[in-house]
């Protein structure tokens, strides 16, 4: 979590020695009085080179990254694909893959599930226990989350070009592409490779989803910032199960808590302006009263007509979502006291659209073209 | 390629004294940036929905990012010389500013969409590397920033086209040859009417604002971008562009005039893209009244 120093008489140096470099960070100093700062900084740190500019910042005045937050600031790791090597690098990659491990995608999504079953630590839920009916029932509440995550992530990257404010289309493009990511980290961590989760994502029948209701209700600002919010917080609730210890998980996790951290400010802002504090709390109760069902996926590869509903431990999860949701400074949460089961057929249109449109080109090419 | 400080121009930056026309200058030039970045990126993000593949989502999506990221830069080096960032948008709005010839257009097809952007990736990479030689310093820094970031989307473009040039059939991959020979000379208009007579007399390159001309720059572009769709395996008429023994390009002139109807709002997704950027602002205002907490 960053912080704010608070040594009040210290002050930060920057200087830059060419006009082609930039301000560099060379050293700190104390001055007992503001006015002196500079002129301190300029004998402390000056005396040798021609300087072109020279600032000095009270340290109090800094907001400054903590040890804790590398895991955050590691842009190059976790989003390889921004790096302008990743094109070449994947091409190279998928020339080389033998031609054996190009399948059919149903096949492909049947073949993993399959592999995944039988393959021992192929799913987060069986770091701690013996995989059984718990692990079965932790892995189905995953996938699901995964798929909401999936459709979060797509409608978030439209947002980046409605303009709510410059800043905020760049953070929303990066949620986006964070909860792409944590969909994909997750079902890699239930085995599925590369093509079988572009299968599962885009080849999947409708019918087969079963996303949350809150997918639904993804429309305007203030009903995205709310579903954002409860997503967040189940996808952080989720990850804090012990069962879950992966280090992969722990960084969808801290990423999740800092998208908490976005929508609640956002839940505040919206909460309290009076022009939109009607509107927010409406969409707010929508969406909490449609959150139910976030811990309601059954067990994975269980029948869904088989009789139990969401498990005791979905019922614990509800619990501390409920409390999560609860500190969140939005106005009242309309969330159920006890998980509701999820259904195939939810998330009406939005499901529907961000299905259809990501079959429109695929859908012309040999399905082994785009894995 | 020497900076400003190194061909001996005076560079300044932000609040140093500078002469009133450099202090428009690069006010101009950072909002007629800005603006192009956040209408310009609008024709791919029309794509982000139908990218069809988690990957290549994802790489759309980083693109769509970075393009409004260098809005935002722009924007910032505007505002920080006297340009409200509101007022970017709502002068184009009503009418009192416009986007580049090429974003007055929409792809027709994924094959098209390669192309189109490989074309537009590296003539603004041209453009931007060149303009980092200006004597304005916070916005030169700034388009360092964006010319690192449009190396990423060249490899992406250029991937892309790859992909389908390599996977497609012979229609798709007659598309990817259409849209080279579409958008050839709508890049070629883009780069700027020729100027090599008149640049001399040109104020923004006597101020050091305008480092290059355009035919400068449209060469050079050429020089870079041929090559690559030759390798690619496009096919480049000569009757469209060629090059001569002197090395120098001959292209077929782009039609000026209807390059100036389409920037005057006549192209084909000219107001679409009004459209959406109007609404936008309608349907978002109160909300970024809400987080800033001012009405």
């Amino acid at each position: 979590m960053p912080h704010v120093p608070t040594d009040d008489d210290v002050y930060e140096v920057f200087a830059q020695t060419g006009t082609g470099s930039a301000l560099s960070h060379v050293g700190s100093l104390v001055a007992p009085r503001r006015d002196a700062a500079w002129h301190l900084a300029k004998e402390t740190y000056g005396r040798r080179d021609d300087l072109f500019r020279l600032w000095v910042v009270r340290r109090g005045d800094l907001i400054v990254s903590s040890a804790g937050d590398r895991g955050l600031l590691a842009a190059k790791t976790r989003m390889p694909h921004r790096q302008p090597g990743f094109p070449t690098t994947r091409r190279r990659d998928r020339s080389a893959a033998p031609d054996a491990t190009i399948a059919a995608p149903a096949a492909t999504v049947a073949t993993q599930a399959a592999a995944a079953r039988e393959r021992p630590g192929g799913s987060v839920s069986e770091c701690g226990d013996a995989h059984g009916v718990a692990g079965r029932a932790l892995d189905g509440l995953w996938l699901a989350l995964a798929d909401d995550l999936f459709v979060l992530g797509n409608r978030l990257g439209e947002r980046i070009v409605d303009y709510i404010d410059l800043e905020e289309s760049l953070a929303v493009g990066s949620i986006g592409q964070e909860a792409l990511a944590h969909a994909e980290t997750v079902l890699a961590l239930h085995g599925f490779d590369g093509p079988a989760a572009d299968a599962h994502f885009f080849e999947r029948p409708r019918e087969q989803w079963q996303v949350s209701r809150v997918i639904g209700r993804l429309g305007d600002w203030p009903s995205t910032v709310a579903c954002g919010l409860v997503i967040a917080a189940a996808v952080t609730v989720l990850a804090e199960e012990p069962a879950a210890h992966e280090p992969a998980i722990a960084a969808v996790r801290d990423e999740q808590l800092v998208h908490l951290d976005h929508w609640r400010r956002w839940a505040r802002a919206l909460a309290a302006w009076p022009e939109t504090s009607e509107e927010f709390a409406q969409a707010y109760a929508e969406v909490t009263r449609s959150a139910g069902d976030l811990f309601g996926a059954g067990p994975r590869d269980v029948p869904a007509d088989a009789p139990p509903g969401p498990s005791a431990a979905a019922a614990e999860l509800h619990g501390r979502l409920a409390a999560l949701i609860r500190d969140s400074g939005g106005p009242g949460s309309l969330l159920p006291d006890l998980p509701v089961a999820r259904a195939a057929g939810n998330g009406g249109s939005v499901l529907a659209d961000c299905l259809a449109h990501g079959r429109v080109v695929r859908e012309h090419y040999a399905p082994e073209v785009f894995r | 390629m020497p900076t400003a400080a190194a061909a001996g121009l005076r560079c300044y930056e932000l609040w140093d004294p500078m002469p009133d026309e450099v202090r428009e200058g690069a006010r101009r030039f950072a909002t007629v940036q800005a603006l192009n970045e956040l209408v310009g990126v609008l024709p791919f993000a029309e794509w982000l929905d139908r990218a069809p593949s988690y990957t290549r989502r994802q790489m759309l999506m980083a693109k769509v990012q970075d393009e409004v990221g260098h809005g935002h830069v722009a924007a910032r080096v505007a505002e920080d010389l006297g340009m409200p960032r509101e007022r970017i948008l709502l002068d184009y709005l009503e009418g009192r500013s416009k986007v580049h010839n090429i974003f007055h257009y929409s792809f027709a097809s994924w094959e098209e969409f390669g192309p189109g952007l490989l074309l537009m990736n590296s003539a603004a990479i041209l453009q931007f590397r060149s303009l980092t030689k200006g004597v304005y310093l916070p916005y030169a820094r700034a388009l360092r920033k964006i010319e690192r970031e449009e190396s990423f989307h060249y490899q992406h473009a250029l991937d892309l086209t790859h992909e389908v040039l390599t996977h497609g059939d012979a229609d798709q991959r007659r598309r990817v040859q259409e849209g080279f020979e579409m958008w050839l000379p709508r890049v070629l208009a883009y780069l700027g009417p020729p100027d090599t007579e008149t640049l001399h007399a040109n104020r923004m390159y006597q101020i050091g604002l305008k480092p290059d001309g355009n035919d400068e720059l449209r060469q050079a572009w050429l020089s870079k971008i041929i090559p690559v769709f030759r390798k690619l395996g496009v096919h480049v008429d000569p009757a469209m562009v060629r090059q001569m023994p002197s090395g120098e390009w001959e292209f077929a002139m782009p039609d000026w005039a209807e390059v100036k109807k389409v920037v005057a709002g006549g192209g084909p997704a000219s107001q679409r893209r009004l459209d959406w950027v109007r609404g936008a602002l309608d349907r978002n205002a109160r909300y970024r009244r809400a987080l800033r907490g001012v009405a």
